[in-house]
């Protein structure tokens, strides 16, 4: 399987004033492939988030004074770009999903969406198409016209799937994307996820609290005190065959490759 | 769409904003109506004055005040450089011009009929009835200006009262912004009945009526410079003033630039404090969008992006507060005109310029104002921001 996302020698220290430091990660490995789906888990504190925000080029690891961090994304280092070359990847290959939603409040479901197509350069007909076609995948078709304060938090947090995964990116971060909900739509969210990998192969890394989430994914990544603990095991081969044959046939189904947004 | 609800989300502070900028701008559209009709009025006098001199008795000013006579016009005829010299008579309409009103009191200016012999260059055009002629010394006939038209609700055929006396009125003319406008034209002779009339009797009694003039005007020959002849009237006439266009322009023209310098200065300070309101709401709007900020930063909006929200929205809050403000200097302007249309005192002129400068200087205020707030939004760590409360 091809490696999508690889990161080496990743650190973040965090100044609190001039003596006192966190050092948040402390030098970490990672490497997932496309395709997969996997949970990063640990004790509150251990750098899971701060882990997101450098995959997610959110922030850009420190430079180190021994070996350079290094971060690929399909094969290129993005660990030093400018923040437009990172805005515009954040923007057309990467999809987030938070743990408090982050829907913007002034905006309609359907507006939200349009909102990541407009950023990653799609707009008009195509991006309306685009954005109906992903509040349907997540089942909030006639629901386009609402604003958050209208939506239940399950909904909130499909809407965010929905802006996530609309431009098709290579890759959706989603951290503690079932956090703020309760089980039944946990599981829901969680099923969401879960189908996008299954039927369209989309790349998925999430963090979590809730074991049972960890145990629904390929793998589960375990961290603690700003390092890797245990970098999991695949599961078994049977769901990669699963997976393999499902992703061109869900591809065929909905129309929906995440092939086809790499920019 | 989405901006305009995003400004209705803020209502209060928003329309407090608006409603800074549209004072700053109302009160430029009016102090600048105000600058235009003075500008008018003293490029009229300028344009009038240029190229003649004008005697008055010393004391008086721009042919109005002490009693010269027309006896004098022969004289400054006489001399070398001189082509015509046409004798006036001006008067206030009415005496009680107290307290000073802008622009120019409403006046009764006589003089014979073509007396210039088509040297006056400066043309009026008659918006109905007839020009005086020759012809009409002896009677009383009048031709009034477009605004003293208007004060005196008269019509051509219709009779009005100057200082007690009956006139017809000819002929009513076109706008000028400048002097005529405000000018009831009769014939030399009846303005010297009613000129001697406004003169206490013992010094009436020393003067013939016919030979009386406030004013003379002396057009040189081509090529003369109106200096010398000023020079020469001095010289040979006693108990004078004349004065050039130059003299005109160094005297007014200062005047009015430092009084439309303080007008426009008004109004554009009351501008500072709106566009400090518009940096103010526009940064008091970006803390509050913080996380809002970090969202759209997070899901790939570029700092440019961010810095062109924040700067289109605060540009049309510049812009709406333009539009009201421009509205309400027109209504001011409008209404004021109106009310001084009954002592023909007409304060503003607001001319297309000074509208489109007002709208178009308010909205590049609030660009300018929501750069500031904008640099700081686009500056701002999306994590960071994602994480504020
Ligand atoms: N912006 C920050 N400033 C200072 N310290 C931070 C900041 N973000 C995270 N930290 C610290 O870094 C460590 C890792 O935090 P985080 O990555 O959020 O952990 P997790 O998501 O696993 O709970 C914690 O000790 C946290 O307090
Ligand atoms: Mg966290």
């Amino acid at each position: 399987m091809a490696t999508i996302l690889e990161g080496r020698n990743l650190r973040k220290t965090y100044r609190l004033s001039r003596k006192n430091t966190v050092e948040a990660l402390k030098g970490v490995e990672i490497s997932i492939d496309k395709g997969e789906m996997v949970a990063i888990m640990g004790p509150s504190g251990s750098g899971k988030s701060t882990l997101m925000h450098i995959l997610g080029l959110l922030h850009a690891p420190d430079p180190n004074h021994g070996p350079a961090p290094e971060l690929r994304l399909a094969g290129e280092n993005v660990a030093a770009l400018s923040d437009n070359a990172r805005t515009k990847i954040r923007a057309r290959r990467m999809g987030f999903v938070f743990q408090d939603f982050n829907l913007v409040p002034t905006l309609t479901a359907l507006e939200n969406v349009l909102l990541a197509c407009d950023y990653a350069g799609i707009r008009g007909k195509a991006a309306k198409d685009a954005a109906v076609e992903a509040l349907g995948l997540v089942g909030l078709a006639d629901r386009g016209g609402h604003k958050p304060s209208e939506l239940s938090g399950g909904e909130q947090q499909r809407v965010a799937i929905a802006r996530a995964l609309v431009n098709k990116p290579e890759i959706i971060l989603a951290d503690e994307p079932t956090g703020n909900l309760d089980s039944d739509r946990s599981a829901e969210v969680l099923a969401l996820f879960r189908q996008f990998n299954r039927e369209h192969g989309q790349t998925i890394i999430l963090v979590t609290h809730d074991s049972e989430v960890g145990e629904a994914c390929d793998r589960v990544i375990k961290m603690r005190d700003g390092r890797i603990r245990d970098a999991g095991q695949r599961a078994g081969t049977p769901v990669m065959a699963t997976q393999a044959v499902a992703v061109p046939l869900g591809a065929g189904h909905s129309g929906f490759d995440p092939d086809a947004a790499s920019v | 769409m989405r901006l305009v609800r995003d400004l209705g989300r803020r209502k209060l502070r928003s329309t407090l904003t608006i409603t800074g900028i549209m004072i700053g701008i109302m009160a430029l559209v009016v102090f600048g109506s105000m600058a235009n009709k003075i500008d008018a009025l003293v490029k009229g006098g300028s344009t009038y004055y240029k190229d003649k001199v004008t005697v008055s008795a010393k004391g008086g000013y721009m042919g109005v005040g002490g009693v010269l006579s027309t006896r004098m016009a022969d004289q400054i005829a006489a001399l070398d450089g001189v082509d015509v010299v046409v004798a006036s008579t001006s008067m206030m309409l009415s005496d009680d011009a107290s307290g000073v009103s802008m622009g120019v009191p409403p006046m009764i200016q006589g003089s014979v009929a073509g007396s210039d012999k088509g040297r006056e260059t400066f043309k009026l055009d008659y918006a109905s009835g007839r020009a005086l002629t020759a012809q009409d010394e002896g009677s009383n006939v009048v031709v009034l200006g477009s605004d003293l038209s208007k004060q005196l609700k008269a019509k051509v055929g219709a009779t009005v009262t100057l200082r007690d006396v009956s006139f017809q009125v000819v002929g009513i003319l076109e706008p000028t912004l400048t002097a005529p406008d405000n000018e009831a034209m009769v014939p030399m002779a009846a303005a010297q009945q009613l000129f001697i009339k406004t003169l206490p009797t013992l010094v009436a009694d020393k003067l013939s009526v016919n030979e009386i003039a406030t004013g003379l005007i002396v057009y040189p020959k081509t090529g003369v410079d109106p200096q010398k002849i000023a020079d020469a009237i001095n010289a040979a006439v006693a108990g004078v003033t004349p004065m050039t266009g130059k003299d005109f322009d160094k005297q007014i023209g200062a005047a009015t630039s430092v009084l439309n310098a303080i007008l426009i200065g008004i109004g554009l300070i009351s501008l500072l404090v709106g566009g400090l309101s518009v940096i103010n709401t526009m940064a008091m709007s970006v803390a509050e969008r913080t996380r809002e900020i970090g969202i759209k930063r997070a899901i790939g909006a570029s700092r440019w992006r961010i810095r062109r929200e924040i700067v289109v929205e605060s540009s049309v809050i510049g812009l709406i507060g333009g539009l009201l403000g421009l509205a309400l200097g027109f209504l001011i302007t409008t209404l004021g005109n109106d009310a001084g249309r009954d002592s023909a005192t007409i304060l503003f002129d607001l001319t297309f310029g000074t509208a489109f400068s007002s709208v178009a200087f308010a909205t590049i205020l609030g660009a300018t104002a929501g750069f500031i707030p904008a640099w700081h939004a686009s500056r701002l760590d999306p994590v960071a921001a994602l994480r504020y409360e």
